[in-house]
């Protein structure tokens, strides 16, 4: 990797405008997803980008209010009363996340099977298209909506999409379609690679198209002009002494609730799995693989969020989306989303005004593009290249996540990764030979509990008459389980009119 | 590191994986040997007896050389047999040949290879005995390995013809002799022959009468 602080800080500043201008939408669609202030959402992406950037290890990684906790935030903030109470519950959690820090607990995040990981990827990628192709058309109802296949407002993914069709805006037409061939246009490799026309991103050139358009629409076709809520909105100030307004602080008063301990340790533990994993995912996309250590990690996340709590903001997570557009737009280094930090602090403070004129169907564009990116097909055929064992955890962790949300989709998708996991295993710790009417039974390693059933399984295909060696010389440790089959195996094999030989086994044997 | 350093690093590393399995595998092993094979195999690299019988240290002594003979006039061979069969006591013998050994191929040619001309000769003589079955062959890869079986057969024959081992049949009723073929491309052996403990088995010219031994 180049050190050339001057390149890099190029590529890191091209990057972090597009992670900004992606993280926008973001931040206040999560946050008015999440029953809070816009601002809010706002907080969290500045002190995600800032804080937690700069202490994270990570290069890549971008950090701010997460999709994926919506709707945990808006039961929190319901079932504790008040936003500020939430605000209160999120500082314990983030204290929470900083001593699991400490506590070094960041190798959980290292039991999740590759394949998990890419389904949800692909997921959030197929969720990020699905959910803005109601924007791309300009039906802008329900910002975002919330991550999960059922939204609160009563709608699903596939709902909106279909309201979308009729209740569209035309004017978002030609607003989404020239931001799409834009960015598209400077994807090229050869456009990437001009010395000029690479320096900015295709996103930048799409949003200002997508303001110009829309500005342009007031001159020549006014009905097709779209204001209010087709636009982006943010608080401003009239003058510097309303700042405080922006910031709100924390009520501790619950804290002798367990309402108030549920709230605070869920969200440490979920924000801490769902930033362990878009970690490692992260990692995996990161041209340079590097690797993030997992628990300096968590101490940075444990801060961000325990100060976003005391000024007012979201619960703050590694984000894969802004992560994915972080290094999709050529981010080297965690300037990249130490600058995005700033520039959302300083564009959202100096001018509101011309952000609130981005239409929301032009950031559609840009989020489509990243979308598409973490789930084209592509994507589909290189796992299932990798065999069933892969492929089927892969896609039933995306088709849960769609169906359910995040977590739901990921548990069931671990679940089914944990039982290819053990068959695979079984595989390799037993082998089973025949010749000539003989039967080999090998330990080959460690034998545990998991073993059992194909264990048991395969004994009993063992025909009766037949000569037997069983050799458990290569395994260290025998489990209590797996003693009692192959111990019931040889007091069987009397009956069974059996020829046992065991070989390596009488070291573990207690009884005879 | 150069290749002979990995090898000392790699027998490290094996010694302390055998220890971590058994605490005892050495000590059980340096006070005596009890094998019960008595392998004449060939020198190639890829045919490694332990290995590819899945035993362990102890369990097979081992012969080998280039295309697995037994010629009555090696002082090697004949001192492993001995031993074997006289102290070790051993139950069977295994002749090991293998598919597209590259002994046997070289003794079907003509080229000269030096002081390995002498050891070649002795495979020449056995395709000599079968040449017109080898020569009906028409694949050379095929008439090869047609060379190896019957010269892995050749060689069991030349086993029970040694005083060595009909001494042994008369006081002991043992060792059984086995002629297998190993094919490189599969990893399996193939069994040709197994001679139990009978001078029948033996042609007549070759064997010694009862008391002579």
């Amino acid at each position: 990797m180049k050190n050339r602080i001057s390149e890099n800080l190029t590529s890191d500043f091209r990057s972090s405008l597009v992670v900004f201008l992606v993280a926008l939408p973001l931040c206040l669609g999560i946050a008015i997803a999440s029953g809070a202030p816009p601002m809010a959402g706002l907080i969290a992406g500045i002190l995600g980008g800032v804080i937690v950037g700069g202490i994270s290890k990570s290069a890549v990684s971008v950090s701010g209010p997460a999709a994926g906790l919506t709707v945990i935030v808006l039961d929190s903030i319901s079932s504790l009363g008040t936003f500020p109470l939430f605000l209160g519950a999120l500082v314990a959690a983030g204290i929470i996340q900083l001593l699991l820090g400490i506590g070094k607990a960041g190798v959980l995040g290292y039991y999740f099977p590759h394949a998990v990981i890419k389904g949800m990827l692909t997921a959030i990628g197929v969720i990020l298209v699905l959910k803005q192709i109601p924007h791309a058309v300009g039906y802008d109802k329900d910002f975002l909506g919330d991550f999960a296949f059922n939204q609160a407002d009563q709608h699903n993914t596939f709902s909106e999409i279909y309201y979308a069709f009729i209740y569209y805006s035309p004017g978002a037409i030609p607003i989404v379609l020239t931001a799409l061939g834009l960015i598209l246009f400077f994807e090229r490799p050869s456009i990437k690679k001009n010395p000029y026309l690479g320096l900015v991103p295709g996103a930048l050139w799409a949003v200002l198209s997508s303001i110009g358009i829309n500005a342009l629409y007031k001159i020549i076709q006014p009905s097709w002009v779209l204001d209010n809520e087709h636009l982006v909105i943010i608080p401003t100030l009239s003058s510097w002494r309303e700042l405080p307004t922006l910031i709100t602080f924390p009520d501790f008063g619950l804290i002798d609730t367990s309402n108030f301990w549920i709230v605070a340790v869920t969200l440490a533990v979920i924000g801490s799995i769902e930033t362990l994993l878009s970690i490692e995912a992260g990692d995996k996309m990161d041209p340079y693989k590097r690797t993030t250590p997992a628990n300096q990690e968590l101490v940075a996340q444990g801060v961000g969020n325990t100060l976003s709590g005391l000024v007012g903001g979201l619960p703050i997570t590694a984000v894969i989306v802004r992560t994915s557009a972080n290094i999709e737009s050529g981010a080297r280094t965690k300037f990249s989303t130490i600058l995005h930090g700033l520039l959302l602090l300083a564009l959202v403070l100096t001018i509101p005004g011309l952000l609130n004129q981005i239409p929301l169907s032009g950031l559609a564009a840009v989020l489509l593009v990243v979308g598409y990116k973490l789930a084209k097909p592509s994507i589909f055929i290189k796992e299932f290249k990798k065999g069933w064992d892969q492929f089927l955890p892969f896609l039933v962790t995306v088709t849960s996540i769609l169906l359910t949300d995040l977590l739901i989709g990921i548990g069931i998708g671990l679940v089914v990764g944990l039982f290819f996991v053990i068959k695979t295993n079984f595989h390799r710790s037993v082998l089973v030979t025949e010749r000539n009417g003989n039967y080999l039974v090998k330990l080959q390693k460690d034998v545990s509990f998991l073993n059992k059933a194909p264990l048991i399984k395969e004994l009993n295909q063992i025909p009766d008459g037949s000569n037997v060696v069983l050799n458990a010389s290569m395994a260290r440790f025998i489990d209590h389980d797996i003693q009692e089959v192959l111990n019931d195996f040889i007091a069987s094999a009397e009956s069974k009119n059996i020829t046992l030989l065991i070989e390596g086994y009488s070291n573990y044997l207690n009884e005879s | 590191m150069n290749p002979y350093e990995k090898l000392l690093l790699q027998n490290k590393a094996w010694s302390e994986e055998k220890l971590q399995m058994d605490k005892e595998f050495f000590n059980r092993l340096a006070h005596q040997q009890k094998p019960k094979f008595l392998w004449i195999g060939c020198s190639d690299s890829r045919v490694p007896a332990n290995e590819i019988t899945g035993t362990d240290p102890g369990e097979v002594f081992v012969h080998r050389n280039i295309a697995n003979m037994v010629v009555h006039t090696d002082l090697n061979l004949l001192s492993v047999l001995q031993y074997a069969v006289e102290v070790l006591e051993v139950d069977h013998i295994i002749v090991c040949g293998h598919y597209g050994c590259g002994g046997i191929e070289a003794a079907l040619g003509n080229k000269s290879f030096g002081l390995i001309n002498k050891w070649l000769r002795n495979i020449k003589e056995v395709y000599k005995v079968y040449q017109a079955e080898i020569d009906g062959i028409s694949n050379h890869q095929d008439r090869v390995n047609r060379l190896v079986e019957l010269n892995v057969l050749e060689q069991c024959q030349d086993l029970i013809k040694t005083s060595i081992i009909q001494k042994s049949w008369q006081d002991r009723k043992s060792p059984e002799i086995h002629g297998w073929v190993y094919g490189l491309n599969n990893g399996l052996v193939n069994e040709l022959t197994t001679i139990k403990p009978d001078i029948e088995s033996i042609h007549p010219i070759f064997r010694y009468s009862e008391g002579q031994l």
